[in-house]
C-alpha cells in the first residue's frame, strides 16, 4: 500500500511536471526580464527626486514589496479560509505558502521603510497609521508561521493558524485606506490626494508592479507545491509506520 | 522550521533598533515660514525629477544601496531556504522508497 501510495504520487507529480513546467519556465523567463528591464527604468530612465535624492528610489522596490506583501496574505487568508471549509490538505499547503511569501515581502517592507523614513522625516521610525497597521499585519502573520512552525502541526493547530490568516485579512484594508483615513506622514503620490510623479517614474514604477507580482506568483507556487510534498511525505511516514 | 524561528528573531532583533528610536517625525524646520509651503507636506504629495549638478548634490545613496542589498539578501535567502526544504523532502522520499523495497511492498 504505501508502496503503491509511493509510486502514484510520483507520477501524479510527474504528469504535474510536465503540464505545467512550460508554464513555469515562462513565468520564470517574463519575471527575470521585467526584472531587468525594471532596474533599467528606475535607475537610468527615472530621474532624480527633487528633495529625496536618490533615496527616493527605495520607493520603486519598497511600494511593490508592500502590494506583493497583500497578494501572499490574501492567498493564505484564502487558503485557510477553503481549508476549514473543506478540509483538504492542498489549501493548507496554500495558507501556510502564502503567510510565508507574505511574511517576506513584509520584512522587505518593514526593512527599507526606516530607510526611507530617515530621510524623509529624519526619523528611522514613527507611529505613522500605514505604519502600525503594516506591524501588526507583521505581528499576525508572524504568530502563524510560529505556530505552524512547533513540529508536525496537528489540526487543531493548523485550524487555530487557519483563523489567525483570517483575522489577518481584516487588516489588510485597513493598511491600504489608513493613508486616505487617518492622515498620516506616508507619502500620497499615488493616491488621488498626491500631485503624482513624472511619467518615467510612473514607468519604472509600474514595470516595478508588474515584475514583483510575477515574482509573488513564482514564489507562491514554489512554496506551494513544497509544502504539499512534505505533507505526502509526512503522510507516507505515518502509513509505513502504522503498516 | 528552526531556521524560520531563527530568522524570525533576527528580523525582532533587526527591528527592535529603529523602534527603540522612534520619535516624532522632525516637521519643527519646515513650519517657521507659515507663508510657504510645507516641504514636509509636499514631499508627501509629489515627487518632483531634477537632472544634471543639482540631482548630484543631492546625498541618500547609502540608503538607497542599502535597501536594494536588504531587498536581493532576502529573497536569495528565502530561495535557498526553499532549495534546503526540496532537497530534505527529496532525500526522506528516497529514503521511505528504500525501507518499503527492503520490507518487500509493492
Amino acid at each position: 500500500m504505501p508502496g503503491l501510495m509511493l509510486a502514484s504520487a510520483t507520477i501524479m507529480s510527474r504528469a504535474r511536471q510536465s503540464g505545467s513546467s512550460t508554464v513555469w519556465a515562462l513565468l520564470l523567463f517574463s519575471t527575470l526580464v521585467l526584472f531587468g528591464a525594471t532596474l533599467y527604468a528606475i535607475f537610468v530612465l527615472a530621474p532624480v527626486e527633487q528633495q529625496m535624492g536618490v533615496a527616493q528610489k527605495i520607493f520603486y522596490f519598497h511600494v511593490p514589496s508592500a502590494y506583493a506583501m497583500y497578494i501572499g496574505f490574501g492567498t493564505s487568508a484564502v487558503g485557510s479560509l477553503l481549508y476549514l471549509i473543506k478540509r483538504d490538505a492542498k489549501w493548507d499547503a496554500v495558507g501556510v505558502a502564502g503567510a510565508e511569501v507574505g511574511f517576506l515581502f513584509w520584512l522587505i517592507v518593514i526593512l527599507t521603510g526606516p530607510l526611507w523614513a530617515r530621510k524623509a522625516w529624519g526619523v528611522w521610525w514613527t507611529w505613522d497609521p500605514r505604519l502600525t497597521t503594516t506591524l501588526l499585519a507583521g505581528m499576525i502573520f508572524a504568530a502563524y508561521l510560529a505556530l505552524r512552525s512547533m513540529g508536525e502541526a496537528g489540526e487543531v493547530e493548523k485550524r487555530f493558524a487557519a483563523g489567525l490568516a483570517i483575522f489577518g485579512l481584516i487588516d489588510l484594508p485597513l493598511i491600504h485606506y489608513s493613508v486616505q483615513r487617518w492622515r498620516g506622514v506616508h507619502p500620497t503620490v499615488i493616491t488621488g490626494k498626491g500631485g503624482g510623479l513624472e511619467s518615467e517614474m510612473y514607468v519604472a514604477l509600474g514595470l516595478s508592479f508588474v515584475a514583483f507580482t510575477g515574482l509573488a506568483i513564482l514564489l507562491l507556487w514554489a512554496r506551494i507545491t513544497v509544502e504539499r510534498q512534505r505533507a505526502q511525505t509526512a503522510n507516507l511516514r505515518f502509513e509505513l509506520m502504522h503498516q | 522550521m528552526r531556521a524560520l524561528v531563527i530568522a524570525f528573531a533576527t528580523a525582532v532583533a533587526i527591528l527592535s533598533s529603529p523602534l527603540a528610536m522612534a520619535q516624532a517625525p522632525d516637521t519643527a524646520g519646515s513650519t517657521a515660514d507659515s507663508g510657504t509651503a510645507d516641504p514636509a507636506d509636499e514631499r508627501a504629495a509629489q515627487f518632483v525629477g531634477v537632472t544634471g549638478a543639482e540631482a548630484e548634490r543631492i546625498p541618500g545613496g547609502t540608503l538607497m544601496l542599502a535597501a536594494y542589498a536588504i531587498v536581493w539578501i532576502l529573497l536569495f535567502g528565502y530561495l535557498f531556504r526553499m532549495r534546503m526544504m526540496q532537497r530534505q523532502t527529496a532525500d526522506e522520499l528516497r529514503r521511505l522508497g528504500a525501507e518499503i523495497k527492503a520490507s518487500g511492498g509493492s
